[in-house]
């Protein structure tokens, strides 16, 4: 297991290199030129060059990805063009509230999904399945900008139990560093809820007419043990998978979240960066985001080895 | 006990057990209340004054770094750092002294030398500094506290160059960052004005901090803008970034923050229906709004081409698309300057006033010899102003029977796209929206827009030999009866060479909690003078 954990790390490499030469080409490419927006209205075209220069972006393509490559090699992400800050420390500043938002959807997706997807199969067919479905089919329809606004006008401005907007690190309390994401965690686990819940759903419906379960049934084994510890543990490598992969949309996600509720973190610097064509950041979040995705897919593939003791490597 | 106490305790309780006791600290209300929350217009994504030009970044500078002058609410240059001034009689020795206990935040002294370094690297980026730049015979410290710049000819505006408040301002720095490149960044943010940068809290993006400079010595006048005694009356100003409109405003009805520099016009009625919530007019010179057609390209290399478009637009139609129907918001503007200040003229403005002629317009437009070839318009999606107008601009172009090839893309591709002289099916364009704040129109010294230098000029390239002219004839201008005579004539060459299409004059608001007070209104946010109770 070591050895393939190991061997799918070195392979990342290659995907990684790959990712970033296509973006770097891609933001080549790409119209758009920071030095215009840094030198502002009141410039002309000669002090814009003159930028140009000055940040290296007047030199040809395999100049620039040649000196950008090797930076990376030697653990330098760069410097932001505008902030003239280290990118490693713009990230480091923003991983911690998006770490922090996608754990606490994660959890709640999990400790709310899981069980409303064993309990609609195990109720299928009754008004209680319809309705788990039917919030489901809710959860998938509604943005996650809607939802936001929505709860942030209940919960905050009317109900006056939440904080509108904002993050506090978890070093100044838990309930401070809590109270922010509540509202951020719900509408950006509305889509994921909906998804786990469906997929338990369809998983679960599948385990529970196999025969293991009749037999189970018919030693006279407890509902609850059926379902959480025979038919769910079943019925995990698929849920797992959608989990894994719902980490990518939590990403995509992230970024509007972010937006509407004021959270500085990745998913903001990364709109920003495009928006000001700050490329070192967005190289950098790239190579961040792609590296993220890969661990993610060796992390659900270690995983089906300990739902699914069949399964090994 | 209120429901938000037992879901914190509820929390408190699992948050013990996950990080050990972990709280929150006790932020008292005077902490707090020393504390400003502010949203500002944009994100303050850079922090060079001189390197960056944009609105925000001179902004947050105005409250770190300190001028020599500074332009009051009369558009007058009056001292801020400098003591006293002599100009010899033939206009062309400037000596300035400054004023004694000056410091920077770093606890150095203000000192001859770091104001000739930073009037060096600002003279390089700014039009009315490269002007005296271009004059300049020598500018060197006398001594510690005396300066001296030696001109070739004179210079009558060299008060207001060196106080006026548009970007890039004549901010003061240290020698050894004055001394950067001013094509490079600096990385030390060392003034000497009323509040210090907290480099160390900011979050580009997100948040950055200033402090209060205790050994800030304001000048004794009542301020006035950027001139008079800053006093900084709270311990603390957060600069809060949101960038979703909705947000802020929720948040300021909440009390999360205290002031919104510059709340959508969609969502004001909301907050003044809030009765902890103050709304008022922000800058009172608001905003020029604007379309430059490029003069070096069919159909608008054509002066009738150009004068048909002005002749068709309704100002009206774009200040609705931007501000709404509140008309307060908004006037006609019949020229090129700022409404209510003193310089402002109707001169030559006719084609812009009274019924919109669209048949007169569309003759006018077939003798340019258009034939229907696409005209190129960009429009950047990304800002709600340049969104708004791009709308109303493919719809009048359209009804004047113009082929419009629409281009919805971003202000950072307009930026770079707007820069192309090549022909629009080239990569080039042949028009493109964008506003200019009011402060920067009322008169041509800051008023890039204006200048019809051809190649020199600014995008679009427009060439007016009569326009510059009486740009010329301003700066030479001895009292403010010649300025005024200059520019009545400039407003009317300027618009019968259609230099650029104006669409209007908007004001927007700003907001803030009633619990702060002393908030202004001014070309850009004062923070001198407000105070906040808990």
């Amino acid at each position: 297991m070591l050895s393939y954990i190991l061997r799918r790390i070195v392979a990342t490499l290659p995907v990684m290199a790959i990712v970033a030469l296509f973006v770097f080409s891609l933001l080549y490419i790409a119209p758009g030129d920071p030095a215009v927006v840094i030198a502002g209205d009141q410039a002309s075209p000669e002090d814009v060059e003159r930028i140009r220069q000055s940040l290296g972006l007047d030199r040809p393509f395999l100049v620039q990805f040649g000196s950008w490559v090797w930076r990376i090699l030697h653990g330098d992400l760069g410097t932001s063009i505008f902030t003239n800050l280290p990118v490693s420390a713009m990230i480091g500043q923003r991983l911690g509230p998006t770490l922090s938002l996608m754990i606490v959807t994660l959890l709640l997706t999990i400790v709310v999904a899981v069980p409303l997807g064993v309990v609609a199969a195990w109720k299928a067919g009754s008004l209680i399945d319809r309705v788990i479905m039917g919030f489901a089919v809710f959860g998938f329809s509604l943005p996650v900008f809607v939802v936001g606004y929505m709860l942030a006008y209940v919960f905050a401005l009317e109900l006056e139990w939440l904080p509108v907007q904002g993050y506090t690190p978890l070093t100044q309390g838990f309930w401070p560093w809590l109270e922010n994401l509540i509202l951020p965690a719900i509408a950006l686990g509305c889509v994921y809820i909906a998804l786990v819940a469906r997929i338990t759903r369809a998983a679960m419906l599948e385990v529970l007419q196999q025969d293991y379960i009749r037999t189970a049934k018919a030693k006279g084994l407890g509902q609850g043990g059926i379902l959480f510890i025979h038919a769910l543990k079943n019925a995990a490598v698929p849920i797992v998978t959608v989990i894994g992969i719902g980490i990518a949309l939590l990403i995509g996600g992230a970024v509007v979240t972010e937006s509407v509720f004021a959270i500085p973190g990745l998913g903001r610097l990364t709109i920003d960066a495009i928006l000001r064509r700050d490329y070192p950041v967005i190289q950098g979040i790239v190579l961040l985001f792609s590296f993220v995705y890969v661990l993610v897919n060796l992390m659900i593939d270690v995983t089906y080895t300990l739902v699914d003791p069949r399964i090994r490597y | 006990m209120d429901r938000r106490t037992v879901l914190k305790g509820l929390a408190g309780a699992g948050g013990l057990a996950l990080t050990g006791g972990l709280s929150a600290p006790a932020i008292g209300q005077g902490a707090a209340a020393r504390t400003l929350r502010f949203v500002p217009q944009a994100n303050l994504a850079n922090f060079d004054p001189i390197w960056g030009t944009q609105y925000v970044v001179r902004n947050a500078a105005a409250m770190v770094w300190d001028t020599l002058y500074g332009i009051d609410s009369s558009f007058q240059p009056q001292r801020q750092m400098v003591e006293s001034e002599e100009v010899t009689d033939d206009g062309t020795t400037w000596t300035f002294k400054l004023r004694p206990g000056l410091k920077f935040h770093d606890g150095a002294p203000v000192l001859s030398k770091d104001v000739v370094a930073s009037l060096t690297r600002w003279a390089a980026r700014d039009p009315m500094g490269l002007m005296i730049k271009a004059l300049q015979q020598e500018l060197t410290a006398v001594d510690d506290r005396t300066f001296k710049w030696v001109l070739k000819q004179p210079y009558p505006k060299m008060l207001y160059a060196l106080g006026k408040n548009n970007s890039p301002c004549a901010f003061i720095m240290p020698e050894r960052i004055a001394q950067t490149d001013p094509f490079k960044q600096i990385s030390e943010y060392v003034g000497s004005g009323p509040l210090k940068f907290a480099k160390s809290e900011w979050v580009p993006g997100a948040k950055a901090v200033f402090e209060k400079f205790t050994d800030y010595v304001p000048r004794q006048e009542k301020p006035s803008w950027l001139a008079g005694g800053k006093q900084v009356m709270v311990d603390r100003v957060e600069w809060v970034i949101m960038p979703d409109p909705a947000t802020a405003a929720a948040a300021l009805q909440n009390g999360e923050i205290d002031w919104w520099e510059n709340p959508i016009a969609d969502l004001v009625p909301v907050l003044k229906k809030n009765k902890n919530i103050s709304v008022d007019i922000g800058d009172p010179l608001g905003n020029v709004g604007s379309f430059r057609m490029n003069f070096l390209y069919p159909p608008f290399n054509d002066v009738k081409a150009r004068r048909a478009v002005l002749m068709a637009l309704s100002q009206e139609d774009y200040m609705r698309a931007i501000v709404g129907d509140d008309n307060s918001l908004w006037k006609p503007l019949p020229g090129y300057f700022t409404p209510d200040t003193p310089l402002y003229t109707e001169v030559g403005g006719e084609i812009l006033k009274g019924k919109r002629d669209l048949d007169a317009a569309k003759k006018l437009l077939a003798e340019s010899g258009y034939s229907g070839q696409p005209v190129t318009c960009l429009v950047a999606q990304d800002q709600p102003i340049t969104k708004a107008m791009g709308d109303v601009t493919a719809d009048l172009l359209k009804k004047l029977g113009m082929n419009v090839d629409f281009v919805a893309t971003d202000w950072g591709t307009v930026g770079s796209r707007r820069a192309q002289k090549t022909p629009p099916g080239q990569g080039g364009w042949n028009m493109f929206h964008t506003w200019h704040a009011g402060a920067d129109c009322v008169n041509p010294a800051p008023y890039t827009a204006i200048r019809a230098n051809g190649d020199k000029a600014w995008f679009g390239w427009p060439t007016s030999a009569g326009t510059e002219k009486e740009v010329a004839s301003w700066f030479e201008a001895k009292n403010l009866d010649e300025e005024k005579a200059a520019i009545g004539r400039l407003n009317k060459a300027a618009i019968d060479d259609v230099v650029y299409a104006p669409t209007g004059f908007f004001l927007s608001y700003t907001a803030w909690r009633k619990n702060v007070s002393g908030v202004t209104k001014g070309p850009l946010p004062l923070f001198w003078g407000v105070s906040k109770s808990a």
